[in-house]
């Protein structure tokens, strides 16, 4: 039997020279430990249907440079944080002075709080489950760590906006890390961007840690173009009655991936998961989420919708696991599909791990196209026919969309939406 | 106005209309009776252009033009329209959204400006109050959760709002209530006019007390068997379909009256 390929040694050149040394130095660890890891195939079960897509061939081990001169040019309200090529860049960012919040990038850490916080790094996740965040922490070249101290209260949304540019071949590993103190509040947006050419790869890592009342949201927005594969991770880690909540609106590309990992720890928690995603042409999109309801008494709300047109190609997996002293646990899991032509495909997966007896876990799941007798009722009344199913493709959505909490992020999420669907319908 | 000639239509194959001929002019009502699976429905959703029933043979024309090169949106655009016996329940498309693109197609398609929402709404709200239909089911998904009356409600209110000129009404008065049925005859009253001619198609003889129609006419086994005047809607409503070698599997139309 062929061994399973393993990750080429031109992504383990050493880097991140910026980096305060506690961080260098867990790179290196992180590096070390990568050496002969296996790469996702076919036969994993979590890769399954997206290993195929996962091109990491040398060109893309090279860091991109950071020259912060792309981009960025975006008309964005409020606090701003640009990364450019995986590196924080000051000139362009803006961001608040504000008591019991502090922001900062890695490479501005003094060597303490850059040991506390490689200390704490990863610890969100699974990196069993999530391979390619083990490849970030072996090559982040900076970060945002985040600070919120207890009842801080970040009074706009803080949007980081991610842009790669392509003129040359490469990678970019962004790193996120946020740390909301006892009933603290912050709303992250996180905007992935691209532009040039030449291939590209983004392997992001997020982590938000909240402990008891803290309360987070995170709008994700995925929008890189045709030479970007996009690896994300999103880690969560919930104390006590705290509340997390996630919108992600994602468009297709060669691949992209997201792995949302949620861990309910305290009383009273709750998270709610929202997510949109639109493929078109031979793009591949694949969300795998995991709720683990570890403490008694949490709710837990996820709700997908993916749209699938061409011949594209979503998945959808969502893991619940409910822990044997997680009673009363509430878990609602929603996937619904959209197939917009027969050469679409989507895969859907609800996956359910109960061992508590006193819970209420639901999930549903369906695949389905737009509605013929609907699209001959709006045709009947003289709506022509590229509005008429951009109209039935909205409103499947629309509740999704509706609930976005950033009006900017609503706005440039439609924008794209609108150009999806003059791609996709014709008049008759 | 309308003009059907020799028109046959069927769906997967099997034939359900089988030589219908049909004039109706400007300013006149016309009744289609049948008993049920005449081909009632058929020659609606035909007329619409309802692409799961194909036309194998025949004419239809609207003021000269021939319907059958023209799509659904095209043949409503060109003044068709078609009041749904199942009106379609649309979750997440507000029925005040709906209502405005159609009259804007309506409006782009005359050559007209746009309304804008605000304009819209001041229209939407007193064309309601006309059918009876409080306002507040504008902001509802598309006759999401209506009743069969407010659906049906719903169907004149949009027949208002475009001012089609042809009307094609498919069973509107099937499961309304007799307050329901007053309210939406008087709808259809206030679509007569000169200029616009109306088809209803119905089972039952109700409606017509309501709304008085120039000429009515017999559809059995896909033909048109027997036209007349206002007076053969009453014959059927006493002697049912038999006399006419008709068979209906369902009561005599009197029976539900």
């Amino acid at each position: 039997m062929k061994p399973a390929p393993t990750i080429s040694s031109a992504f383990l050149e050493p880097g991140g020279q910026s980096l305060p040394a506690p961080l260098l130095e867990l790179r290196k660890q992180r590096g070390t430990a990568l050496v002969d890891m296996p790469l996702p195939t076919r036969k994993t079960e979590n890769w399954k249907y997206s290993s195929r897509h996962l091109k990491l061939t040398d060109e893309l081990a090279s860091t991109l440079p950071a020259t912060g001169k792309d981009g960025y040019s975006l008309s964005i309200p409020g606090y701003r944080v640009v990364f450019h090529n995986g590196v924080m860049i000051p000139e362009a960012s803006d961001f608040p002075d504000l008591d019991g919040i502090r922001i900062q990038r890695f490479a501005d850490l003094d060597d303490d709080e850059a040991a506390g916080l490689a200390e704490r790094l990863d610890n969100t996740l699974d990196t069993r489950a999530v391979q390619m965040a083990r490849l970030n922490s072996a090559r982040f070249e900076d970060g945002l760590y985040i600070q919120l101290d207890k009842e801080a209260v970040l009074d706009q949304p803080l949007f980081i906006v991610h842009e790669v540019t392509g003129t040359a071949s490469g990678s970019a590993y962004p790193r996120i890390y946020v740390d909301a103190a006892r009933h603290s509040q912050i709303t992250v947006v996180e905007e992935y961007l691209s532009s040039g050419e030449e291939p590209v790869m983004v392997d992001t890592v997020t982590e938000f840690v909240l402990a008891d009342g803290a309360q987070v949201t995170n709008v994700r927005l995925v929008m890189e173009g045709e030479n970007v594969q996009h690896i994300g991770a999103t880690g969560v880690r919930q104390a006590a009655n705290s509340r997390f909540e996630s919108h992600c609106v994602g468009f297709g590309g060669p691949l992209r991936r997201h792995d949302l990992q949620v861990r309910l720890e305290g009383e009273g928690g709750e998270c709610k998961l929202n997510g949109v995603v639109v493929t078109q042409g031979k793009q591949h999109y694949d969300n795998h989420t995991s709720i683990e309801h570890v403490a008694a008494h949490c709710d837990s709300e996820e709700t997908y919708r993916n749209i699938a047109a061409d011949e594209s190609h979503a998945v959808f997996n969502g893991r619940i696991h409910i822990h044997e002293d997680a009673q009363k646990s509430n878990a609602n899991m929603n996937n619904k599909n959209l197939l917009l032509s027969t050469g679409a495909e989507i895969d859907t997966k609800p996956e359910l791990e109960i061992y508590a007896d006193d819970v209420k876990c639901a999930h549903g799941a369906t695949i389905g196209q737009l509605d013929r007798i609907s699209l001959f009722y709006l045709v009947s009344r003289g709506i022509g026919r590229r509005e008429a199913n951009t109209l039935l493709t909205m409103a499947f959505i629309n509740e999704l969309v509706e609930q976005i909490p950033v009006q900017a992020v609503k706005d440039a999420a439609q924008l794209r939406l609108n150009e999806f669907f003059d791609q996709t319908f014709q008049e008759a | 106005m309308l003009s059907i000639k020799n028109l046959h239509a069927s769906v997967e194959g099997e034939e359900i209309l089988k030589g219908i001929n049909l004039e109706i002019k400007a300013g006149e009502v016309h009744a289609i009776m049948g008993p049920n699976g005449s081909g009632k429905s058929t020659l609606s959703q035909v007329l619409a252009g309802n692409e799961t029933f194909e036309v194998t043979q025949g004419e239809i024309s609207l003021n000269g033009e021939n319907l059958l090169d023209l799509e659904t949106e095209e043949r409503a655009r060109e003044g068709i329209f078609l009041a749904f016996q199942y009106p379609v329940e649309i979750p997440g498309v507000s029925n005040l959204q709906f209502l405005r693109t159609a009259v804007n197609a309506m409006r782009t398609h005359r050559g007209e400006t746009e309304m804008n929402a605000a304009e819209f709404m001041k229209l939407a709200k007193e064309v309601s109050k006309q059918v009876d239909l409080d306002p507040a089911f504008l902001k509802r998904g598309v006759n999401e959760g209506f009743s069969g009356g407010e659906k049906k409600r719903n169907e004149i209110l949009q027949a208002l709002l475009l001012q089609p000129k042809l009307a094609i009404l498919d069973e509107t008065d099937s499961g309304l209530d007799i307050d329901a049925l007053q309210v939406v005859s008087k709808g259809v009253n206030a679509l007569r006019a000169e200029d616009r001619a109306i088809l209803m198609v119905t089972h039952y003889q109700r409606l017509l007390n309501h709304i008085v129609p120039d000429h009515v006419h017999v559809l059995a086994g896909g033909r048109i068997v027997k036209s007349g005047g206002r007076e053969l809607a009453l014959e059927l409503e006493e002697r049912g379909y038999g006399w006419l070698g008709v068979k209906d599997e369902e009561a005599t139309p009197s029976a539900a009256s």
